[in-house]
């Protein structure tokens, strides 16, 4: 048995995907009969062009268009007319006239000094990688299409990865880096796929075909399973649906407490597609919708009519409940080719969020503009990310109105009383609430920041991983702010933070009066089953008690004893 | 043999989207479908002609077409262009 850390509950079986680059030797050698080789080079890359055209056919919008322009090149004659020459007339074997030939149009493309220019370099070394793997007769493997009970195995998936990931066929990931919060890890709670990370050398340990069992609870991971094994998880399995089937009945019910207080309890999207889950698992609206995907998914700025159609799909999809959409969220730590970033020693300290939108405002504006149009189609909210000063929440609402006054000379149709709130995930921002709350309409507090920011510890950094907690009482005492601070000026505040489904951090969450909790859709239930067995009274002396602690070890310790009630 | 000459209006020059849609619309015509810009001679029906060239926005570009289609092709393209393909 092997173990790792699991990050995304679930009982999964499958046969092993291993997703790794393959380390390839090319011989150089010479042929005899150049015209047979010539067949060769072209069989492979016909069959580099059936599996992109497959994908082409399967693929929608954004990914559609992208795998099209590249499907083009495979296409383009220009592109190996220096293989055949060195097939033809220097007599090389295919492979190496590949390696040549494929190189010469790299470099060209690779010397142009030019972001997107480098981008299609590493497109053309990546069709260059696929005819080389089909010469040796090897099998590649396309994500977006994958056999039934897959279980992935990758040293980390990256967005792209995700974003073409064959979900409905994945029963389980397994890989080598990455904490509770990087990406793999929450994109695998969403779509409920059992996950575990930090197992070392996976990618080496596990074989393609290997049969797998995972439990994403503990982290366990077996190789070939015995009876013995199997019956066990599969008994865990049955539980855990059970458990699944018990939460069915919270579909119906409001969010409220044993002693009918009311809260509500919304759900964090990355992409339109999310919304399924969204409604299946009742959430009361959607408390944060990322739109960064909109910008990282893409060769291009996304276009005002691209995002307005996405934010119109959400808002139609949602009628009449809440979606609130943030602004542009990204920095130097993302790599978004058109936007020109550059690298920063301190990315999360740096030119990033509003601070990028509010020195570049022709992008924000057509993102504000794209909101504005969407928000004649349901019931949309502004957030913007970072603030860290009632200025920069000035300026913004400024280009806001700015952009209305456009929409108004151009006879375009959206809600006037449009909702502005702010993100509080810098400290500055919640020691500075009572002012902020005044010039707003609400408060969502981004405790995975707030966190980073208040302890001076960096999210990812697995080195003083052990610094970053949520029951830090600076951290609790921030949030307090926010909460008191919205409540100063009769607003209200929420949280869209991983804590803000924390079974343990939920009845301090309601005794300090937290209005709106945001959280993955697959929490929603169970949330509001916890929710629903508290007595907000005793949250409220609960939260006074650990009000006033001054260890984050005893805080945890304290709401352990809460629920164990 | 037609020619005419456009500017290209594409905020990002000849990338991407405009490259694919024009080599796409090119390759539909049987005649020879050249651009002639910065001094270099262009095949319009091969992507990665387009894409190398590296053509930036607000360049001139002059349209060749050679062909029993010629016609219809220029009309055709020159559109395109205006159209900024689209974006």
């Amino acid at each position: 048995m092997f173990k790792g850390k699991g990050v995304s509950v679930g009982i999964g079986f499958g046969t092993a995907v291993v997703l790794k680059e393959q380390e390839r030797k090319i011989e150089k050698t010479t042929v005899d009969e150049p015209e047979k080789e010539i067949i060769r080079f072209k069989d492979a890359l016909k069959q580099v062009e059936e599996d992109t055209q497959q994908i082409v056919d399967s693929a929608t919008g954004t990914e559609k268009e992208i795998m099209s322009a590249y499907l083009m090149i495979i296409q383009d004659p220009t592109l190996t007319v220096e293989t055949e020459n060195a097939i033809s007339n220097l007599k090389y074997n295919a492979e190496y006239a590949v390696d040549i030939g494929f190189n010469s149009v790299i470099q060209l493309f690779e010397s142009m000094d030019d972001e997107y220019m480098a981008g299609r370099a590493r497109d053309i070394a990546d069709i260059k990688n696929r005819v080389l793997a089909k010469l040796a007769n090897e099998e590649t493997i396309n994500i977006s299409k994958l056999p039934e009970n897959t279980i992935i195995v990758a040293t980390e998936l990256t967005t792209s990865d995700t974003a073409k990931l064959d979900f409905k066929n994945v029963s389980g990931i397994i890989s080598e880096i990455g904490g509770t919060n990087s990406h793999t890890s929450i994109m695998a709670r969403t779509h409920a796929i059992p996950a575990i990370t930090r197992v070392e050398d996976a990618t080496k340990i596990f074989r393609n075909g290997d049969k797998i069992a995972i439990n994403g609870s503990t982290g366990e991971i077996f190789l070939n399973p015995t009876q013995e094994e199997t019956e066990q998880l599969q008994k865990l399995q049955k539980q855990l649906k059970e458990e699944t089937e018990e939460l069915e009945k919270y579909k119906k019910l409001d969010t409220r407490t044993k002693d009918d207080y009311k809260v509500e309890l919304v759900a964090n999207i990355g992409t339109p597609a999310d919304i399924e889950s969204v409604i299946k698992n009742s959430a009361e609206g959607v408390g944060l919708f990322r739109s960064e995907f909109l910008y990282m998914d893409n060769e291009n700025m996304p276009t005002e009519e691209e995002q307005f159609e996405a934010y119109k799909k959400v808002a139609e999809a949602m009628g009449d409940k809440p979606v609130i959409i943030r602004t542009l969220d990204v920095g130097g730590d993302k790599e978004i080719k058109y936007l020109h970033l550059e690298k920063e020693a301190n990315p999360f300290l740096g030119y990033r969020a509003i601070r990028l939108c509010l020195d570049n405002i022709a992008i924000f504006k057509i993102q504000l503009r794209a909101i504005l149009r969407a928000s004649a189609f349901g019931n949309l909210s502004i957030m913007f990310p970072m603030i860290s000063s009632i200025e920069e929440l000035r300026e913004a609402k400024k280009i806001l109105e700015e952009c209305k006054k456009e929409l108004d000379g151009e006879n375009i149709n959206y809600n006037k009383n449009i909702k502005t709130g702010i993100m509080i995930e810098i400290p500055s921002a919640a020691l500075i609430s009572v002012g902020l709350a005044t010039e707003c309409d609400f408060f969502s507090i981004g405790t995975n920041d707030l966190i980073q920011y208040t302890v001076a510890v960096e999210r990812g950094n697995e080195k003083i991983s052990k610094l970053y907690t949520k029951y830090h009482p600076a951290v609790i005492k921030l949030v307090k702010l926010a909460i008191d601070g919205a409540h100063s000026a009769n607003i209200f505040c929420g949280m869209c933070g991983e804590a803000a489904s924390d079974e343990l951090y939920v009845p301090l969450l309601v005794g300090l009066g937290l209005d709106e909790f945001s959280m993955n859709p697959n929490s929603i239930l169970k949330t509001r089953k916890r929710i629903g067995e508290l007595d907000r009274k005793e949250c409220e002396k609960l939260a006074n008690e650990i009000l006033i602690m001054t260890s984050a070890e005893e805080v945890e310790k304290r709401l352990k004893e809460f629920a164990d009630k | 043999m037609k020619t005419e000459k456009v500017v290209l209006e594409n905020e990002t020059g000849l990338h991407a989207r405009p490259a694919s849609e024009l080599a796409k619309l090119a390759s539909k015509f049987k005649c020879n479908v050249k651009i002639n810009a910065n001094g270099k001679t262009i095949d319009a029906k091969s992507i990665l002609s387009i894409m190398s060239a590296g053509v930036k926005a607000k360049t001139e570009i002059e349209i060749e077409c050679d062909g029993e289609d010629e016609e219809n092709a220029i009309k055709e393209i020159v559109e395109a262009f205006k159209n900024k393909f689209g974006e």
